[in-house]
């Protein structure tokens, strides 16, 4: 070309102003025609969900670093049997760190008529670091919050202690030596869920650290609970801290370190479940959004074809052409960002409201990040999914102009779909940042695909016959399924991808709710009693039975050891890998029971933690430490046996079942051996049967149980559970009075707690499925708009050829309906199988076959399929062909 | 102005290759009206194709405005048209989603003159569609659809105007009216006009008609000036 006519033709600024103007004046009008309209709801169903959901999961961490002020009273606390090196407290203070120190202990409480059992609590000046500890002058009246504990020479009481030791604020009371003031009733303190045993043990007396010599109860060998408290407001400097701590080898074992996840198991799990579940539904939300985007767009870029092709007759180049779709699709992201963050936001907003009852603190504002990982989302999806066929658009020839049938199929093949898949795995592996989720649902649609390949082409290979077949509706659809064969398996895989997305959901959902509902059931017991003797059993039943308390079974409760297996040491499996073993010894000798395993400490398992993420080790953590067993005749609720045969009717003795875990950590097998040591004497018994525990439903457990007749003779003592309601608790006083070596454990407040979170934990993630649900039938509806056109033709041509309407809408019923029936069988696997692996590895679940779904499924995707086919292509018979043809030539 | 040399197209067919155009030489000159006839699959509209850089050849040379577009790639040859050519085609390949105006005002913006909707304004008016401007192409008959396609081809005053088949879609009267408006702007512009048609009497206008017969040209015959213009 000629350097003038070149030179004339670059007028850059002015010529990328216009394209502007054009692109989005072609925007607008795409956008009045409804052409835009899909993909701009599923971008914003992208960018909402993942928006929301990052906003929650953003306040929610932030939240619950700021709740740990009611759990803990501090950041991070350092706790152990016996007395805490000073130097931890002096490394804190050094690094810049607040500090704190509380000591707890049983004692008795004396007043100048009456006695009772307290858990004490000496705190020091500082106390508490987080939270606010709330007093009253006056039993259940409004209280107060103060940011201290007593001063010397004064205690705070429970309000239940005072009628039990028959004084009055004003009056004193002995602690030990001590004589001290009760200058209030303490109604609350922050860390009072998340305290230890001795914590729960009867109810609260606060008092000042340097009252604690004078006392004189703390003495050598004496069960006290020493902790050392930390906080900060920089993360990073109580992350350094606890680094610091674990670094130190000799402590290992004798002191530990936590924060408020660690403290309440139950809690954390439930919440962890649900950011998991939250999680997964935002990638599925995003993924199903992904293909709508796909789907719209390459419908959209095939609209274009002749646009672009005018375009180019008109001297547009392909630049020119990328430049006007780029600015098209900009546009539309940046107003589809908007309005996902609006939306973000209210839907963060929803699950927030939903939660509010649990979130004891003023949540602290979003960071900015939830906002920037939104807008990329829209970014990726774009393009991963949208841009490809669009760029493909710039190789439309301009020779379209002349022939129409110039090409298309070219284009088509020039679509990279690799970009769509790649761009989905990093979407799924940025957002979860876990290569078993991301792998997870990568293989089931890699798998689904595969399938689906193989399955199709067997179906619609048989017969390749010719034509129409137009006299039958069956075979009308028959054939019109295997002439749109590559397309027909494009769409039953996008079904399939989401309606398996959708199952998983719904089943994970329902198998979360419901094991939940079955771990902590309303009628769940909320106090523990033990150290009861069997002569005090009756004595019990009948208080519970005149005050309408409901009592459970009393369990035997003895120390014991195992000393030897066949004959020989035991040799615990070393493959609980380094940091179970660590966990396993660290625990060994803890004394010092928390809370959150009230249940099991209470039931003779001071060393058992709750079932969760990683807990083998720490359920089986204690080893071969002495561990507290029980005997019964039956096998107890909530256990199941799972080798071997619970002894029968008539039980003899001299046998014993263990739970699964501990058996394989020992390498046990059925009819070994055992020798346990028992109250300094050696008892045998052979292992009859191996047992599953579930460690999480606050009620006893054991993992050792003798057949009765084996240990009875050994002595021991008894243990029981009862739910107590509110009103029902100023009875305790009589309770202990009646029974005064009684020891009750009240967790009441932390089963109310769990119950409340998972209540509300349970409302977000329903609130999440509706979401998903949405881009799921964002998606369906995309599908089949994207092969309205061809069949709008095609049925306008069969029609003008004389085919009724009936002959149509039937033929067309049963193709949507066929390969609804073969997507929604296709999902339903795909979904059992990922469900599998989701449950297994992810949510810490057993799996189950769900019977129930494999009828549904089918029959569901039958039913929406050929109900949103029918639906979106029912025009075909209403408009006129000939208005038909005419907009679509 | 436009030249083609040895012109071959072939094409690969599911029977083989197949040669649409075999060796076409020709030259049209500034201000000609160049009517290309010939029975249907006789290779007309490839050759407009080529002519206008629209596709490229198999072999052979086009030479428009001295530029040869065998020489180009298409980003050269698209910034080419956008200079030299304007389009007339027979289903006349208005972009929908735009008004009557902003069809015109298309190409005016894409060669990045800021006048474009003064310009366009004042060419509808010369087709007589002032009062249609803000209309789509649906809401326009077939005639003035095209009315609307010839203003946008002379929007950006090309220099050489090619129409595919111009009459094709339109009944008889309308179909002489859009021809004397096509004429009569040709007039005013200077424009060298290339079109393909079956239709008899609108060759028998121009001052020269090429007849293709299987991809080879059978005839090349020049009318007098009186029989162009007084037809």
């Amino acid at each position: 070309m000629p350097e003038a006519a070149l030179n004339s033709l670059n007028k850059p600024s002015a010529m990328s102003s216009n394209l502007f103007t054009v692109a989005l004046r072609l925007l607008w009008r795409d956008w009045n025609g409804g052409e835009l309209r899909l993909l701009f709801i599923a971008l914003v169903m992208a960018v909402t969900s993942v928006t929301g959901i990052a906003l929650f999961t953003d306040r929610l961490e932030k939240a619950l670093l700021l709740e740990s002020a009611n759990m803990l009273a501090a950041d991070r606390i350092v706790s152990g049997r016996g007395e805490l090196p000073e130097e931890i407290l002096v490394e804190g203070q050094t690094r810049g760190l607040r500090t704190a120190q509380t000591l707890s202990f049983t004692s008795m409480a004396f007043s100048d008529s009456s006695n009772m059992l307290v858990a004490a609590k000496a705190v020091s000046d500082a106390y508490p670091l987080r939270g606010e500890v709330i007093i009253t002058e006056a039993a259940f009246t409004r209280g107060r919050p103060i940011l201290s504990g007593p001063p010397p020479g004064e205690v705070w009481l429970e309000a239940r202690a005072l009628p039990a030791l028959e004084i009055e604020v004003g009056d004193t009371v002995f602690v030990g030596e001590a004589e001290l003031l009760v200058s209030e009733i303490i109604i609350t303190e922050p860390d009072r869920t998340g305290g230890s045993m001795m914590d729960n043990a009867g109810p609260r007396l606060m008092l000042n650290m340097a009252d604690v010599p004078a006392t004189n109860v703390v003495q050598l060998g004496s069960r006290v609970s020493y902790r050392y408290l930390f906080a900060s407001d920089e993360l990073s400097e109580l992350d350094d801290f606890e680094q610091w701590f674990r670094a130190q080898e000799e402590w290992r074992g004798r002191f530990y370190i936590r924060d408020v996840r660690d403290e309440s198991q139950e809690v954390a799990d439930a919440l962890d479940r649900a950011e998991s579940f939250l999680l997964l539904g935002s990638l599925f939300a995003v993924i199903l959004a992904g293909v709508a985007i796909a789907l719209t767009a390459k419908r959209y870029s095939e609209r274009h074809y002749d646009y672009v092709a005018i375009l180019k007759t008109l001297g547009c180049t392909s630049s020119q052409i990328t430049f006007i779709y780029l600015t098209v699709q900009l546009v539309l992201a940046f107003f589809a960002v908007v309005a996902g963050w609006v939306l973000g936001w209210l839907v963060q907003l929803g699950i927030l409201r939903l939660l509010e009852s649990i979130m004891l603190v003023e949540l602290p504002e979003p960071g900015l990040q939830p906002y920037v990982i939104g807008a990329l989302t829209a970014v990726i999806c774009l393009l991963a999914f949208a841009l490809p066929p669009l760029l493909a658009l710039r190789e439309t020839p301009p020779l379209r102009v002349l022939r129409k049938d110039m090409s298309q199929q070219k284009i088509s093949d020039k679509v990279p779909y690799a970009f769509g898949i790649l761009g989905t795995i990093s979407l799924v592996y940025w957002y979860s940042q876990d290569l078993v989720l991301t792998s997870v649902l990568v293989s089931s649609v890699a798998g689904i695909a595969l399938f689906l390949s193989i399955v199709s082409y067997l179906f619609l290979r048989s017969g390749g016959s010719a034509g129409m077949k137009a006299g039958n509706a069956w075979k009308l659809a028959m054939t019109a399924a295997r002439r749109r064969r590559s397309q027909n398996v494009l769409q039953v895989m996008v079904f399939s991808v989401t309606i398996m997305s959708l199952l998983i959901l719904t089943l994970l959902r329902t198998d979360l709710i419901d094991e939940w509902q079955a771990q902590l059931p309303e009628d769940t017991p909320n106090h523990f009693m033990m150290n009861i003797t069997r002569n005090q059993i009756g004595e019990i039943e009948n208080f519970f039975a005149n005050n309408g308390i409901q009592g459970n079974a009393f369990y035997p409760l003895i120390s014991a050891r195992v000393t030897r297996v066949n004959g020989d040491e035991p040799n615990p499996e070393g493959n609980l890998g380094d940091d179970e073993q660590n966990t396993l010894t660290e625990n060994a000798n803890l004394d010092d029971v928390e809370l959150s395993e009230a249940a099991q400490a209470a039931a003779g398992e001071p060393d058992t933690g709750a079932a969760g993420e990683g807990e083998e080790g720490r359920r089986v953590r204690g080893g071969l430490s002495r561990r507290q067993v029980t005997w019964a005749d039956k096998v107890p609720p909530d256990n199941g046996i799972t080798a071997g045969e619970w002894w029968g009717e008539k039980p003899q003795a001299g046998y014993v079942s263990i739970e699964q875990d501990y058996a394989e950590w020992l390498d046990l097998e059925l009819g070994d051996r055992l020798e346990f040591e028992i109250n300094q004497q050696t008892v045998y018994a052979e292992v009859s049967n191996f047992r599953s525990v579930r460690w999480d439903n606050m009620q006893p457990n054991f993992f050792i149980i003798f057949s009765p007749g084996t240990i009875d003779h050994l002595g021991g003592t008894y243990l029981s559970t009862a739910l107590m309601e509110q009103e029902q608790k100023m009875l305790l006083n009589d309770l202990i009075r009646l029974v005064p070596t009684m020891v009750v454990i009240e967790i009441d407040a932390l089963i109310e707690q769990i119950q409340t979170i998972i209540a509300q934990v349970t409302s977000a993630i329903e609130l999440i499925s509706v979401l998903v649900l949405v881009c799921g039938a964002l998606v369906l509806l995309s599908c089949v708009n994207a092969s309205l056109d061809e069949r709008f033709h095609e049925n306008a041509i069969l029609r003008t050829l004389g085919a009724g309407q009936k002959l149509i809408m039937t033929s067309l019923l049963i193709e949507f309906a066929t390969i609804g029936f073969i997507a929604g069988l296709i999902a339903t696997i795909g979904a059992e199988a990922s469900l599998y692996y989701l449950q297994q590895e992810v949510f810490q679940q057993d799996f189950s076959f769900h019977y129930w779904v494999w009828p549904l499924g089918p029959l569901l995707g039958m039913l929406i399929i050929a109900g949103l086919g029918i639906l979106s292509t029912r025009g075909v018979v209403q408009i006129s062909p000939l208005n038909v043809l005419r907009r679509l030539t | 102005m436009i030249e083609t040399r040895n012109l071959v197209k072939s094409v690969d067919t599911s029977e083989g290759l197949l040669t649409i155009l075999k060796g076409i030489t020709l030259k049209v000159n500034e201000g000609e009206i160049v009517a290309i006839v010939g029975a249907s699959g006789s290779g007309k509209s490839t050759l407009l194709g080529l002519m206008a850089g629209l596709d490229g050849a198999t072999s052979g040379d086009v030479l428009l405005d001295d530029n040869n577009l065998t020489e180009m790639d298409e980003e050269q040859r698209a910034m080419l048209r956008g200079q030299l050519v304007g389009f007339v085609f027979q289903s006349f390949q208005l972009l929908p989603s735009l008004t009557a105006l902003e069809n015109v005002m298309l190409p005016i913006e894409l060669k990045g003159d800021d006048q474009a909707r003064d310009k366009a304004k004042q060419l509808l008016q010369r087709v007589g569609l002032e009062e249609r401007w803000h209309h789509y192409p649906n809401q326009l008959s077939g005639g003035e659809q095209q009315r609307v396609a010839i203003a946008r081809a002379f929007a950006t005053q090309a220099q050489i105007l090619f129409a595919d088949e111009p009459t094709g879609n339109l009944d008889t009267a309308t179909g002489k009216k859009v021809i004397e408006l096509l004429f009569e702007l040709n007039r005013e512009f200077s424009t060298t006009l290339v079109l393909v048609t079956h239709d008899e009497r609108l060759a028998q206008r121009c001052n020269r008609v090429i007849k293709l017969v299987a991809g080879e040209i059978a005839e090349d015959t020049t009318n007098t000036v009186e029989e162009s213009v007084s037809a």
